[in-house]
């Protein structure tokens, strides 16, 4: 899988095709600002397959640890961008 | 009743209801000293040891319950209880009072329960709930993973969707964790409705303020849901368990906000708005 560096403006698409197929959000809900937990409705075991599915994207796991303080979808922007910059693309 | 009469019976009431506090309290540590070790080496199968443990609180619950009535305090009434004897089930329930718990433990033979994890820390309860394969209320997949897996061995669980006491007057708040481990075991729900009339003992009501009356409690046991019908072809799990969490909702009588679907106090036949309704018997 390329692992591109992707804009921040191709993750958060991405991300909102992502979350109205796993969660059915409203597309326009997804904005950086919003927080998952209370305006998305997205608690603790739905972020272990949000994990999961943003494998496909970063092409590793994203550690836990690196999703703890996730609170917005800027944070996930900013947690997807972070792990991509580690893995180079081979 | 005449206004001295009632007044009595209050008093007594409010006498009885702190009486069965102190002795649940109290019976609890003595049982935790003798009954429990004492049922954990008659056997050297932790398996039969947790079903002796759970059979003897069924009991010991069972008697609280009886204690309860027979001081006047409650009275209740159970319509297919039958039901909560099978095992491998996800037992789900409304959550109006404190004394849920001890209600529904006092009518099903074996069940897991989800307890606070500062019980194991407590240095008279800890081993109790650990003989007694209880799951302590850790969070997130941990739990999710512990529960399906007592689920999968074939016992039921028995959970409060709600995570809480529901607060009279306000929206239903139904957490999804119930529908996530009943779609990681595959596991039947069997959902069970809690009416208290008048409301006692809820979130927020201190255990003195006994209501007008002795309060009237209503087990409803409904027929068992396999949660696969909540599954679809092709589509994330997480959509499942939305699914199922709204049809528990709707099964409550609230609607996807939480609120009653009806605009009355909640009963029973708001569930018959659901396609599958509670069978009465």
């Amino acid at each position: 899988m390329s692992v591109n560096v992707k804009s921040r403006e191709e993750i958060l698409e991405y991300l909102r095709e992502v979350l109205v197929e796993l969660f059915e959000v409203k597309p326009e809900q997804v904005v950086p600002e919003a927080n998952l937990y209370e305006d998305l409705d997205i608690d603790s075991i739905d972020a272990v397959d949000l994990i999961l599915k943003l494998k496909e994207l970063t092409g590793r796991k994203i550690q836990p640890q690196q999703f703890k303080h996730v609170r917005t979808i800027n944070d996930v922007i900013e947690a997807i961008q972070s792990v991509m910059a580690e893995s180079p693309a081979a | 009743m005449s206004r001295i009469g009632r007044s009595i019976n209050h008093a007594w009431r409010v006498f009885a209801t702190g009486l069965v506090f102190v002795l649940f309290g109290l019976g609890a540590l003595l049982i935790s000293l003798t009954v429990f070790p004492l049922l954990r080496l008659s056997t050297s199968r932790a398996d039969e040891a947790r079903r002796r443990i759970q059979r003897a609180m069924q009991r010991t619950f069972r008697g609280y319950i009886e204690l309860m009535r027979v001081l006047g305090v409650m009275t209740y009434e159970l319509h297919g209880i039958e039901r909560l004897r099978e095992p491998g089930r996800l037992i789900v329930a409304n959550h109006p009072t404190l004394i849920d718990v001890v209600m529904l433990v006092s009518l099903i033979p074996e069940v897991d329960c989800i307890v606070k994890r500062g019980l194991w820390r407590n240095p008279f309860l800890r081993w109790p709930v650990i003989w007694a394969s209880y799951i302590p209320n850790s969070e997130g997949e941990e739990l999710i993973e512990r529960c399906a897996a007592t689920l999968r061995r074939g016992h039921s669980l028995l959970v409060f969707p709600e995570g809480t006491r529901t607060v009279p007057g306000r929206p239903m708040r139904m957490q999804r964790g119930a529908a996530h481990i009943a779609l990681a075991a595959d596991a039947p729900i069997l959902p069970v409705t809690i009416d208290c009339d008048p409301p006692t003992l809820f979130k927020g009501n201190p255990w003195y303020r006994v209501p007008e009356r002795p309060f009237h409690m209503k087990v409803i046991v409904g027929e068992p849901v396999p949660s696969s019908q909540f599954r679809r072809e092709g589509e994330a799990p997480t959509r499942a368990a939305r699914r199922l969490t709204q049809w528990l909702l709707a099964y409550y009588g609230a609607n996807e906000n939480g609120h009653p679907v009806e605009d009355q106090k909640r009963t029973n036949s708001a569930a018959s708005t659901v396609p599958i309704a509670p069978a009465v018997s």
